[in-house]
């Protein structure tokens, strides 16, 4: 439970600095060229609380997709999961691409984004949580 | 891997997403999806004329990478299945929250999102989990 916990506020604090990088620096003029999809940033501030439960969600997710079939397998263990992830959710965006008037290259650099953040996040939960029976004693 | 029980589980999962999500997100949620703002989705024209290929195309990627993983742990039958597409379900409506916080979506939306995000994934899972099941239980 320690371990888990460890592993989730790594990966949460991780997760939270690189989507504020990735949305709120990188692909901000992106953003700006489609105006009509997105909250004004006014309206955006008074719903940030939806990001931080969302990030923890997705987070909390993880670690236990990890524990329940993967942990033991270490680094090379979570990144794997980071990745089948990540590629499913791939496929989720390509579906919302389909409804949505998103531009193109929008998929493509959130899907970059997507990937580099999952690798990283399961890297780190990798690193920190291990099953009981293989911690040392 | 057992290839065979792999493509089986990943065809008939599938089917189910396709047919869950027409009905939910093309008949239940239709008239919630009208009273959006303008703009926020593309005509029905427009979607069915140049798009439907990606929702079709969207939708095997995110079934085949959702068996891949479930096969990962080794299988282990319809239970472990739905428990695996709860945690599944949870992760994607993390992500609802953060298209709720930055897309003038409403709370309606969110929360048949949710609702219908589970519902679907669980079964999925089971399904999945019910075909692909661990080595040991199947092998006589």
């Amino acid at each position: 439970m320690k371990r888990f916990i460890a592993a989730f506020t790594a990966a949460y604090i991780f997760l939270f600095l690189w989507g504020w990088l990735l949305n709120g620096i990188l692909l901000k003029d992106v953003y700006a060229q489609t105006p009509n999809l997105w909250r004004t940033q006014s309206e955006m501030l008074g719903f940030f609380h939806w990001i931080l439960i969302g990030q923890a969600l997705i987070v909390f997710a993880f670690v236990m997709i990890y524990a329940s079939g993967f942990a033991g397998g270490g680094v090379i263990a979570g990144i794997r999961l980071g990745i089948l992830l990540e590629i499913a959710a791939i496929g989720m965006r390509m579906g919302v691409y389909a409804v949505q008037p998103f531009p193109g290259k929008l998929l493509i650099y959130a899907s970059i984004g997507g990937l580099i953040e999952m690798v990283i996040t399961g890297a780190i939960v990798g690193a920190i949580y291990k099953p009981p029976a293989a911690r040392t004693p | 891997m057992n290839w065979k029980k792999f493509f089986v589980a990943f065809i008939a999962a599938f089917i189910f997403i396709f047919i869950f999500e027409w009905i939910f997100h093309g008949i239940i949620l239709k008239e919630t999806y009208a009273a959006l703002p303008p703009g926020l989705m593309r005509p029905a024209e427009e979607f069915m004329k140049h798009f439907f290929h990606w929702l079709v195309l969207g939708q095997l990627v995110f079934v085949f990478f959702f068996t891949m993983i479930f096969a990962s742990f080794g299988g282990g039958g319809a239970a472990a299945g739905a428990r695996y597409g709860i945690l599944v379900a949870l992760l994607g409506f993390g992500a609802n929250l953060i298209q709720f916080a930055v897309h003038p979506l409403t709370t309606r939306v969110l929360g048949f999102w949710g609702i219908g995000g589970v519902i679907e994934l669980a079964i999925a899972g089971a399904i999945v989990g019910a075909i692909y099941k661990r080595s040991s239980s199947t092998t006589p």
